[in-house]
């Protein structure tokens, strides 16, 4: 016996509209599929409206142009067969923050779309600008074993932890969409506000629910010297 | 890409190196690329929207599905690949977004794209009969006969129940009866023969 969620939902479909939620059970999903099989089939449904097909590409146009209006640097589109490497180290190497994000975005892409799957991507870059200063971000007094921090220095931001004795520093903008990163203090590690993405604060992936598997987080040269732990990062933007 | 690649393994258990020469033949065969993200939406969308009106059944809920699916996929779809590649790529994203549509409406993945689901499997055109109608024939065809009617009636036909009713020459209240009994013997043929 189907429940009243079903019977709504099959009278939903039957007079063309969005059916409404339920919590179906197991007994429910046969009726359900039979009558989805059913009801594709009739033709009226089948193509798309105009309408539809020019508001999606509209929609779609403005959000590859946001994407485009960014700095200069973003990644052009490139063919794939001249490598996602040429184009990503450059970039990194060119600069901070919005066109690693990019370059690795786009590398995840590239990853996906050559082995016809989302596949992950592990590779762990470290960020190193063609010209740079040592910044001072903290005191070795400060950063005591276990502690994290949060430093921003316009051009990079990141968090810097001290594991067993060693400094180490991880960009602090999500590989996804360039969103900025939070520490979550208790379970320690960098929680992204915009698609429940998470990374450890070494700046691997623990988890996400996105069809590509976001990049790690690139790693910064940090260094420790006379008491005050120093990130390698360029010089202010103009 | 994927699927090609797979067909290879089932017809060519042999060494790895044969196996890489025929996928790189294949690629160059397939080797078509799209020049720009709008020729991928043109080629694609109404294959999309098809795909997914089979797996909804609704024309609201498969136009927000096929917008979710492109406007995740197109932005890292800027990077060019083969035809069959972003086509891979687009089916893998959709999988995504037809589970999650299912978690979020009913708790329960009442349909899935499965791995016979591809988008040149779908006709463009929507003259060409579909996949799905040709299953709905094959179900509709096992039933008996005044199941088969209010069955065709009601879903293929959009017809109200009244109007279904008087056709079949019958009170409202029977043809409920009747397209709910039709419906749950569609749902075991379904099952039986998926």
């Amino acid at each position: 016996m189907s429940t009243r969620g079903a019977r709504r939902f099959i009278a939903d479909l039957l007079a063309g509209r969005r059916p409404r939620p339920f919590r179906a059970g197991e007994a429910d999903l046969p009726e359900l599929r039979a009558a989805i099989t059913l009801r594709a089939a009739q033709p009226d449904g089948a193509t798309p409206r105009a309408e539809f097909r020019e508001e999606l590409h509209q929609r779609l146009s403005a959000a590859l142009a946001t994407e485009t209006d960014r700095p200069s640097h973003v990644a052009p589109a490139r063919p794939s067969w001249l490598g996602a490497n040429t184009t990503r180290r450059a970039l990194v190497a060119r600069a901070a923050g919005i066109a690693t994000v990019a370059a690795a975005a786009g590398a995840a892409a590239e990853h996906a779309l050559t082995s016809g799957k989302p596949a992950p991507s592990t590779a762990q870059e470290t960020l190193t600008p063609n010209t740079g200063t040592w910044h001072t971000v903290s005191t070795s007094t400060e950063l005591t074993e276990g502690a994290v921090q949060r430093f921003d220095l316009g051009t990079v931001t990141g968090f810097i932890t001290r594991t067993d004795g060693a400094v180490a520093a991880v960009s602090g903008i999500c590989t996804h969409l360039g969103c900025t990163l939070a520490l979550n203090a208790s379970a320690r590690r960098l929680d992204c506000p915009c698609h429940t993405t998470s990374f450890a604060l070494d700046g691997h992936l623990l988890r996400y629910q996105l069809a590509v598997p976001p990049r790690p987080l690139p790693t910064l040269q940090v260094r420790e010297t006379d008491g005050v732990v120093q990130v390698y990062a360029p010089d202010t933007a103009v | 890409m994927v699927r090609e690649t797979r067909r290879e393994r089932a017809s060519d258990e042999s060494g790895s190196d044969e196996h890489l020469t025929q996928a790189a033949q294949l690629r160059v065969v397939s080797g078509e690329f799209y020049p720009d993200w709008e020729a991928v939406y043109r080629d694609n969308v109404d294959r999309m929207y098809r795909l997914m009106y089979a797996k909804v059944g609704n024309r609201p809920d498969a136009e927000d599905l096929t917008a979710e699916v492109f406007l995740a996929a197109l932005r890292p779809l800027r990077v060019s690949a083969s035809v069959p590649e972003v086509r891979a790529y687009l089916l893998a994203t959709a999988r995504t977004v037809l589970a999650g549509y299912w978690r979020r409406t009913l708790g329960r993945e009442v349909t899935t794209l499965t791995d016979e689901d591809v988008l040149e499997a779908v006709p463009a055109q929507a003259e060409t009969p579909s996949p799905a109608a040709g299953l709905a024939a094959a179900i509709l065809e096992q039933l008996p006969e005044p199941y088969r009617r209010i069955l065709q009636l009601r879903f293929l036909d959009s017809c109200s129940v009244r109007e279904a009713a008087a056709a079949l020459g019958v009170s409202v209240t029977y043809a409920k009866v009747l397209q709910h009994r039709a419906l749950r013997r569609a749902a075991q043929l379904l099952e039986v023969k998926p």
